[in-house]
């Protein structure tokens, strides 16, 4: 067939498929009907076809490229990964998050465990030089206590918790987004809060406050830690993928578990929005010390058996993209 | 592969089919990125503002005045970072700058990027601006231009615009200055095939040539067509003009091959 025949026997359809290009809205058709994606995918695969043709007997022939752009804007609109609808939030709570965290689970310990170390390392450095207390917590913190100003409830406790929120959740994709630089900004985030925590805790044991210091962190605390620790295992994950890939490329090591890891800190930070509002309303409040760390424990106990229980047993349906196998990029 | 000008990625589709898409250059990966915070910073201004505004509303204390500054600060950056997930994600990879510059992300595997994956280069996007703006420098040298938050991802940033159209791919019609018919059958055509036959209507179509060096380049397609025929020493076809001598294998293999 020559091309000026090839050409005039099927350009009709290549400029349907170019016309149905247009009508796709924000780079998807979801709003034609399915007769209108049928015919969109017999036109795609009509002139892929042609394509291939083309480039077997015409390479350098201008026509070519044309097919070959055609097909390439057409291409993302049929392909694509399942779509994310307000529908698929609940059972994203109930069911996929806890089995993320649970997949994740040997980098939330390793997250963990360097929080623990700079809390310790925090708590030591006090315990062994007393005399540096001055310089690594703020005085105005004792004065405080000793004042009993703390736990006496914050003003304009809604803009405090909007802070709070919005300072943790940056927190949390930061852990995340600093595994792409092997997980180095993200080690340092979980080992300076621990020492923060552990420098802290420490002089306030020193000067006797113990109770109402625990009371003022344990009832927002246990979510907010919690979620650092999440964070913090994600960042781990891309760390690690990008450090040993294993069997893959690292860059393919790294996307496999990147939009896991992404939706895990997403999930988790915007438990953060409770936790802020905890620490602004229950924690500095007026309310006794026992009652302040049941709240702590009660948010602890359904945390824990929500992420560790919720979503076990047979999986009815895959309702995520990344349930199935990542693809591999050709 | 297809146009030179651009670098490539080859995807295979399901049809076994490969698909080139241009890679989104360094240059217009950073003017989409200009365009794009002429219309993010003003929108940061604003969301500020009226982050403010509504502040000193209800703002009573001094120290909810300091939260409320501060919240100020990190609220901007949402409000920054979030302008480029909530573009991509509703359009489906395109802020209105890779708009602008007929830009588009798609994932690796060429199918549409979808949340997650747009989520995770936009997370990933303080990283490669904050950190002294790292990302270019990924950009600079990954060989498809990708940054890190495309690399973590999997997704690419394309060329979406349609560079050839259907009338400009279609070459104009031949024109045969020599000869209205086809002549008699030339032997050895069975040598030759689609290849010289493109060859020779773009020869044939080319417009404005001078005679002089349509005469020159024809001798030069007429020997080589000689050589490829094979036809023996003293065949009549040898001593045809060249240009009648193209006209007439075109107009044969034409036929042939209709």
């Amino acid at each position: 067939m020559t091309l000026d025949v090839f050409i005039a026997e099927r350009q009709g359809r290549w400029a349907a498929l170019e016309a149905a290009i247009k009508t796709a809205k924000r780079g998807r058709l979801r709003n034609q009907s399915a007769s209108d994606i049928e015919r969109f995918g017999l036109l795609l695969r009509q002139t892929s076809s042609d394509l291939a043709i083309a480039r077997r007997d015409h390479p350098d022939a201008p026509i070519t490229e044309y097919l070959n752009t055609l097909c390439a804007r057409a291409h993302p609109l049929l392909y694509r990964g399942r779509a994310w609808r307000l529908g698929a939030i609940g059972p994203f709570f109930a069911t996929a998050l806890p089995r993320s965290f649970r997949a994740a689970g040997p980098y939330i310990v390793a997250s963990l465990a360097l929080l623990l170390i700079g809390f310790i390392a925090g708590w030591v450095a006090v315990d062994v030089r007393p005399d540096l207390r001055a310089s690594l917590v703020p005085p105005s913190l004792f004065d405080e206590m000793a004042r009993g100003q703390i736990g006496t409830g914050v003003q304009d406790a809604p803009f405090a918790a909007a802070f709070i929120i919005q300072n943790n959740i940056r927190v949390a994709l930061i852990c995340f987004a600093g595994g792409m630089l092997l997980g180095i900004p993200t080690a340092f985030v979980l080992l300076s809060n621990g020492w923060m925590l552990g420098t802290v805790a420490a002089a306030v044991r020193l000067g006797g406050y113990d109770v109402q210091f625990w009371s003022l962190i344990v009832p927002h605390g246990v979510l907010e830690l919690s979620v650092i620790v999440i964070s913090g295992g994600t960042g781990l994950m891309l760390g690690d993928a990008i450090l040993r890939p294993r069997h893959l490329r690292r860059a393919d090591a790294l996307a496999r578990v990147a939009v896991r890891a992404v939706l895990l800190v997403l999930g988790a930070a915007s438990l953060l929005i409770i936790a802020g509002t905890l620490e602004a309303f229950v924690s500095p409040s007026g309310l006794p010390d026992g009652v302040k760390l049941a709240v702590g424990a009660a948010v602890g106990v359904l945390l824990y058996s929500w992420l560790l229980l919720a979503g076990r047993g047979p999986r009815r349906r895959r309702m995520f993209r990344f349930d199935r196998p990542a693809e591999t990029p050709a | 592969m297809e146009s030179g000008q651009f670098d490539t990625i080859s995807v295979r589709t399901s049809d076994n089919v490969t698909l080139g898409y241009n890679i989104a250059g360094l240059g217009s990966r950073l003017v989409a990125q200009i365009l794009d915070n002429l219309l993010a910073i003003p929108l940061t201004l604003i969301a500020v503002l009226l982050y403010g505004a509504i502040a000193s509303v209800f703002v009573t204390s001094a120290e909810g005045a300091t939260f409320a500054d501060a919240g100020a600060g990190f609220f901007a950056g949402f409000a920054y970072f979030g302008y480029f997930f909530v573009a991509e994600a509703v359009t489906g990879g395109k802020t209105p700058g890779k708009s602008a510059m007929g830009l588009r992300v798609i994932r690796v595997d060429g199918s549409a990027a979808d949340f997650g994956a747009l989520a995770v280069r936009n997370v990933i996007r303080v990283i490669d601006v904050v950190v002294v703006l790292i990302g270019i420098v990924v950009m600079f040298f990954q060989p498809q231009t990708r940054r890190l938050g495309d690399l973590g991802a999997g997704t690419i940033v394309v060329r979406d615009r349609a560079t050839v159209t259907l009338a400009s791919a279609v070459a104009p019609p031949p024109v045969m200055l020599r000869t209205p018919d086809a002549g008699p059958p030339i032997d050895g055509l069975d040598h030759i095939g689609s290849f010289e036959h493109d060859a020779l209507r773009v020869f044939l179509s080319r417009p404005g040539l001078s005679q002089k060096l349509r005469a020159d380049l024809a001798a030069d397609i007429a020997r080589r067509l000689l050589d490829r025929l094979g036809l023996p020493p003293g065949a009549p076809e040898r001593l045809w003009p060249p240009e009648l001598l193209i006209e007439r294998v075109y107009l044969q293999l034409d036929q042939r091959h209709r």
